[in-house]
């Protein structure tokens, strides 16, 4: 079931088209990546389904009717142009963001602990916001993102400003809320991201829908349907790429027969996503 | 509009400000600036008192010289047998710092010539005091000239001591002791304090919208809340505080000058000594008697019942009426303003069109204590945009009922439009990030769907 319908979204901005009938599915339960190019429309988008900005026409439906205002509750963004209040203490701060989003304060309270432990970031409750580092800051930021329990939630460019050691833990943090049936959606430049973490994407380029759908089977899709055998012999290691209908079983047991011959590696090859969004970006140009 | 929520970013907005230390630095400071401006000012009148003069007297005439009593400024030294030529050209080193010539009676005039010479001007006191005192013994020599049997008895009994009381009267007929100086200065007063609370309170609405798009906090929380709910959240809350600072304001000043003002004997002041005053203004001491019931109710007594007189009650209510619309209306654009902007650098050319009328509205307010019915200031307090600032300070004067109607029902229903308008523009410009927007960017907002 989609969690997120997207039905003929336009966006205009006086002449300005920001969306242009964008019609989506954000299947519930799964990661989904929302990719293009900067001003390509993914941030008026994603607004529009956090009901900051309202469509020009179009509607968005969450769990199967259209949406409402108080639906926002149940969602969690993290906005690419992200901040905190500078001269508010860590602790006030999580607490009023989280009480906007619903949580009565003895929920809040908790809940807060709760994760505040869990990033082992309990000192930091008294601390003012200006005090805190950058990383320091994106984990906070992270923790009021998803404090309310959302059902889905919205991170544009999460990555961004981590260093790996703190990216890493909020992959981890992404893949387990996944795991609790939170659904979730990327919008992301790093493709290596999308290939590791989303089970679906949509691309939009110039206010238009370009292509949405799973990942396998885009990348199968835009790939040309070969394999590839890596072994190494005498002569060394070999590369050798043969198209997908060649009969698996057989083609290995040729070289494993061989006298000396290593096998290294038999893989189904896929196109990197990020061809496939330069591939598809650039054929817009056109 | 959740309510929920706006409350929550009412009493954010509120807590925030008001534990800030500039916030309870100015609180505090105000209250004792004003209280020992209003004691010094006081003190300073109660002490200063002109140096006390050396005039010496050469009368010719005779008739003077019984006349010239020393009063409180003033010391008379007469000098007999001393021509005034010699004790001109040697005043300073006689003591004097003048010399009052009478020169000989003319029997047939009934009177005489007088002259005064110093080496410098006199004050005007000083040279009424003379001035009456000569007359008054001229008088006094015609009178005696037509040789009337129980002259003296007469005299006492014909008099007078008539004081000029200043009454305002309602339609209702009732009347109130009234003195102008008190309506002005509570009119100045008023206009001043209303501008200072808009312009203020305002800019902190103002600044405040920059803080949450300049640190990137705004797009989290319009995901959370609708941003009209931030923005009227974010105006209430600094509406109460402004509220919560002009209450501490009036009972700290009120507080401080009370216990200032007994420390320094203010009851006397207030109370007037009457002979003091009688014998500065040359009213010789047959006359104290009568002056004294007068002088009780003129002077300090008089401003003090015309303050105890002004319907302190309406003052206040509308006082607050205007203030709050006043507020409301300019606070919502300059949240407009603010969501245009991303550090505070950047308003100045956004802010002139808020700025112009405020200043206007000053400067009409400061010309309305002299003439509260004239045109301008009619027009003044009915227009929005400068209404409050001016009607408040016409206000002590008195001002017709449909006046006040009208010019409320205008400021209300301007505020409603521009808050609408305001929220419009506000919830586009708080998401437009890195452009320096100008007043055509924010008519686009505007019309915005």
């Amino acid at each position: 079931m989609a969690i997120i319908e997207c039905k003929n979204v336009c966006k205009n901005f006086g002449e300005k088209v920001a969306l242009d009938h964008v019609s989506l599915e954000i299947p519930e339960g799964k990661i989904f990546g929302l990719l293009g190019p900067n001003g390509a429309g993914k941030t008026t988008l994603i607004r529009i389904i956090n009901r900051i900005t309202i469509p020009t026409d179009g509607e968005v439906w969450f769990n199967g009717r259209p949406i409402t205002q108080a639906d926002v509750e149940k969602i969690g963004y993290m906005p690419e142009e992200r901040g905190l209040y500078r001269k508010m203490k860590v602790g006030d701060q999580a607490m009023y963001l989280a009480q906007l989003k619903g949580m009565s304060a003895r929920d809040a309270q908790q809940a807060l602990k709760e994760w505040f432990v869990r990033f082992g970031i309990q000192s930091w409750w008294d601390k003012k916001v200006e005090e805190l580092s950058k990383g320091m800051a994106q984990k906070l930021q992270f923790i009021t993102t998803v404090v309310h329990k959302p059902s889905l939630m919205i991170l544009d460019e999460p990555f961004s400003g981590f260093d790996p050691v703190n990216a890493e833990i909020i992959r981890q943090e992404i893949l387990r809320l996944k795991e609790e049936g939170a659904t979730i959606i990327l919008s992301t430049h790093n493709m290596e991201s999308v290939e590791e973490l989303c089970d679906d994407i949509a691309l939009i380029n110039k206010a238009r829908l370009v292509i949405t759908g799973g990942v396998e089977e885009i990348r199968r899709k835009y790939g040309n349907n070969n394999v590839e055998l890596v072994w190494t012999d005498a002569d060394g290691r070999h590369t050798e790429v043969l198209p997908r209908e060649t009969d698996g079983a057989s083609t290995l047991r040729t070289y494993l027969d061989k006298e000396g011959v290593q096998i290294n590696s038999y893989k189904e090859l896929m196109p990197r996503m990020n061809d496939i969004f330069i591939k598809l970006v650039t054929e817009g140009e056109e | 509009m959740n309510w929920r929520t706006t409350g929550i970013i009412i009493s954010r907005e509120y807590l925030n400000k008001v534990k800030k230390k500039s916030f309870i630095w100015t609180t505090l400071l105000v209250p004792i600036l004003v209280a020992g401006l209003t004691i010094g000012l006081m003190a300073v009148m109660m002490n200063t008192k002109e140096k006390v003069k050396n005039i010496a007297v050469v009368d010719e005439s005779g008739i003077v010289v019984p006349y010239m009593t020393d009063s409180e400024t003033i010391h008379y030294q007469v000098l007999e047998g001393i021509p005034v030529d010699s004790v001109k050209v040697r005043l300073a080193d006689m003591g004097f710092d003048g010399v009052l010539s009478i020169g000989a009676l003319d029997e047939a005039e009934k009177t005489v010539p007088a002259d005064l010479f110093s080496p410098k001007p006199f004050g005007m006191e000083l040279v009424d005091n003379i001035n009456a005192r000569i007359n008054r013994a001229v008088e006094d020599y015609r009178i005696a000239s037509y040789n009337i049997e129980g002259l003296d008895q007469i005299l006492k009994d014909v008099k007078a001591n008539v004081r000029l009381h200043s009454y305002t009267i309602s339609d209702s007929g009732e009347e109130k002791v009234s003195e102008a100086g008190v309506y002005s200065i509570l009119s100045m007063v008023l206009g001043i304090f209303l501008f200072m609370f808009i312009t203020l309170f305002g800019s902190m609405v103002m600044s405040s919208v920059i803080e949450e798009k300049s640190s990137r906090v705004v797009e989290v929380l319009v995901s959370s809340v609708k941003a009209t709910e931030l923005m009227f959240g974010k105006i209430i809350g600094i509406a109460l505080v402004a509220l919560t600072q002009f209450l501490l304001w009036i009972v700290l000043s009120v507080a401080i000058i009370s216990i200032g003002g007994a420390a320094i004997g203010f009851d006397k002041l207030a109370g007037g000594n009457p002979t003091e005053m009688a014998s500065t203004m040359g009213v010789d001491a047959e006359q104290l008697e009568a002056a004294a019931q007068a002088a009780d109710e003129g002077g300090i007594a008089t401003v003090l019942t015309t303050l105890t007189n002004l319907p302190w009650g309406q003052l206040i209510g509308l006082f607050l009426v205007y203030f709050i619309f006043g507020y409301l209306l300019y606070a919502s654009m300059f949240a407009a303003i603010g969501s245009a902007v991303e550090n505070e650098g950047d308003t100045q050319q956004l802010q002139l069109p808020l700025t112009i009328p405020l200043m206007l509205a000053y400067i009409i307010a400061l010309y309305a204590f002299r003439a509260p019915d004239s045109s301008i200031a009619f027009w003044g307090s009915i227009i929005p945009f400068t209404s409050p600032i001016v009607m408040i300070s016409r206000l002590p004067f008195g001002v017709p009922a449909w006046e006040l109607i009208l010019s409320i029902v205008l400021l209300i229903g301007t505020f409603v439009l521009l808050a609408w308008a305001s929220a419009k523009i506000y919830k586009v410009g708080i998401l437009m990030f890195g452009k320096k927007s100008t007043w055509k960017d924010l008519w686009k907002w505007f019309k915005q769907k």
